[in-house]
């Protein structure tokens, strides 16, 4: 079930009616209607996953309950720490990379003649698991450091389960939303008027930007690269990257929307990322809610900063291997980390040994730089399989003249999606403001007509979001 | 143990007068309607998407017959005017260039 469909709508407005009226009088009976809801979302893809969802929720209860009886009675967390943790992965390793493993081997086990007993199983990826496998891990880790308190089983389950987060994100920490579940939440007219400009703007993002580059420009230019003219990749390449902020970005905007007129209070995931004048300014508005989580629970866990040039270097460059691991069992993905974290090394390095007295780029040349490093990331990202990735990066360079995929409206779409991210940080709550103050029956007619203009400029049909996959 | 974060919901507008549970009643009705009244056609497309039943042939029926109306009445019209404006943006190309199924202009 995508957001941007009709059938979510019809899904999600009988449960706005049952939280707000029947949830009004009961906290416990609001959670549960949530919970059935998730499970009815999270089932419209296959049954069995809510089933893996339950479990995977039942085993972070159970750990965190047996993590804090360790430390009310003074004992080390880190078995029950380690064994919580160990399983999350276990539950991960099997669904995401059973098969890259299985691929890897297969030459080895050819050549030693163990071929025929390679198995046949295709393991199917459930939608979201990175998600909320990652959301349990931090889960224990969080009470294992004394930062949250366990949560019931209700709540635990919810907080894993709630389904605008569920599938793509944001990764919502415990500490961020079981507080919010200790009572029935209070709407208020700023939260209602932000949030249906959050809606109606992230369905503008998908349906009109991300999937008009994805069907004009971007698939084409990624099938088949040797086809196409150097103007028609570069701007594929750039196409591609704001398609994937307009795809990503727009489900974290209906996610914390969503969620909003559900009473509840998401985190921020983008903060106008292709504005970042280096790497490390990238990653702090860029999927916040991941880089906050591999800051946190992988960087920190593996040293952070505290030691010298080198170690942090390497650091570094682990956490955006493992953060490139984590979107998938791939050699692209595993390259486009490598970049990441040597280009974080570097700014690093060079923070560390920039001589003394020499000026600062100006921060416009930063950005274009930063910008086209990360382009050249997500060329990596996109691409199918490595060789596609440089049979695209060398097409780029023989740059054969002519022009046939990038018409006027997807360039002036491009244009748009990257002029987005120099309008003023305070627009949305100034918007926000002023939009609260509306009469009501004057908003819900700009809502529809909002949906409607969306609706006539969308492309037929609904891709699913590039991070279902993850 | 509450972490304090920034939401983008956390805006701070004057709360007097209607709540906001009454907004966002008000509001989703007008939305639904004013949806209903010029984008009915919407609707009966996602009912043709139905499996066959006779359920969905109740639903399907009653889907069509106010898409049938709306448009006699040229409510459909500004979705329509819309949507070939966009069309037209769509198919739009720089002189000299080629259609994306033909080889790139040299």
């Amino acid at each position: 079930m995508l957001f941007p469909t009709l059938d979510f709508g019809l899904f999600f407005l009988p449960v706005l009616l049952l939280v707000w009226t029947v949830g009004q009088a009961s906290n416990e009976w609001r959670k549960i209607i949530l919970l059935l809801a998730s499970w009815i979302f999270y089932g419209a893809w296959d049954w069995r996953f809510v089933l893996l969802l339950i479990a995977s929720a039942a085993l972070n209860w159970g750990c965190a309950q047996a993590i804090q009886r360790r430390l009310d009675d003074g004992r080390s967390a880190q078995p029950w720490l380690g064994l919580g943790v160990a399983a999350n992965l276990a539950i991960l390793g099997f669904f995401k990379y059973f098969g890259f493993f299985i691929d890897q081997l297969a030459p080895l086990l050819v050549k030693a003649g163990w071929g025929r007993d390679l198995p046949l199983i295709e393991v199917i990826l459930p939608v979201g698991i990175s998600f909320f496998t990652f959301q349990g891990m931090s889960y224990l880790i969080d009470i294992a450091r004394r930062q949250t308190a366990p949560a019931t089983f209700l709540d635990t389950t919810l907080l894993m389960s709630f389904f605008p987060h569920l599938v793509a994100g944001p990764i919502v920490r415990a500490s961020h939303l079981v507080p919010q579940f200790a009572r029935v939440p209070k709407l208020t007219r700023g939260m209602v008027a932000t949030a249906l400009i959050l809606i109606c703007w992230g369905l503008f993002k998908k349906t009109v930007i991300a999937s008009e580059l994805a069907t004009g420009l971007v698939d084409k230019a990624f099938f088949d690269p040797t086809a196409q003219s150097g103007l028609d990749l570069l701007a594929g390449a750039y196409g591609y990257a704001v398609q994937i902020y307009c795809d990503f970005s727009a489900y974290s905007d209906m996610a914390v929307g969503l969620a909003a007129l559900l009473g509840y209070r998401f985190p921020r995931n983008f903060l106008s990322p292709y504005r970042s004048g280096s790497l490390q300014e990238f990653w702090r508005r860029w999927h916040i809610s991941l880089s906050s989580w591999l800051r946190d629970y992988l960087y920190i866990s593996l040293g952070g900063n505290r030691g010298g040039v080198w170690f942090i270097c390497r650091n570094l460059m682990i956490t955006m291997l493992l953060g490139g691991f984590w979107h998938g069992a791939k050699w692209t993905f595993l390259i486009w980390g490598a970049l990441h974290g040597g280009v974080l090394a570097i700014e690093r390095l060079w923070r560390e040994w920039r001589p003394a007295g020499l000026p600062a780029l100006p921060r416009p040349l930063a950005i274009l730089i930063i910008f086209h490093i990360v382009v050249a990331g997500w060329i990596f990202f996109r691409a199918d399989t490595l060789d596609g990735a440089l049979a695209f990066f060398t097409q780029l360079w023989a740059f054969r003249p002519g022009v046939a995929l990038a018409s006027p409206l997807l360039c002036g779409l491009i244009a748009f999606g990257l002029a987005i991210h120099f309008t003023p940080p305070a627009l949305l709550p100034a918007l926000g403001r002023r939009v609260a103050a509306w009469p009501a029956p004057l908003l819900g007619l700009a809502t529809g007509l909002a949906i409607l203009i969306v609706d006539a400029m969308r492309f037929e049909g609904v891709a699913a979001f590039i991070y279902y996959q993850f | 143990m509450a972490d304090a974060f920034e939401s983008p919901v956390d805006v701070a507008a004057d709360e007097r007068g209607l709540s906001g549970l009454g907004q966002m009643a008000i509001v989703i009705i007008v939305a639904v309607v004013t949806l209903a009244l010029l984008n009915a056609h919407a609707l009966a497309a996602w009912a043709d998407t139905l499996e066959p039943g006779a359920r969905s042939a109740r639903i399907g029926d009653a889907a069509h017959a106010l898409a049938d109306r709306t448009a006699a009445r040229g409510f459909d019209g500004p979705r329509a005017t819309l949507h070939d404006q966009w069309n037209r943006a769509k198919a739009a190309r720089w002189s000299g260039q080629s259609r994306p199924d033909q080889a790139p202009a040299e």
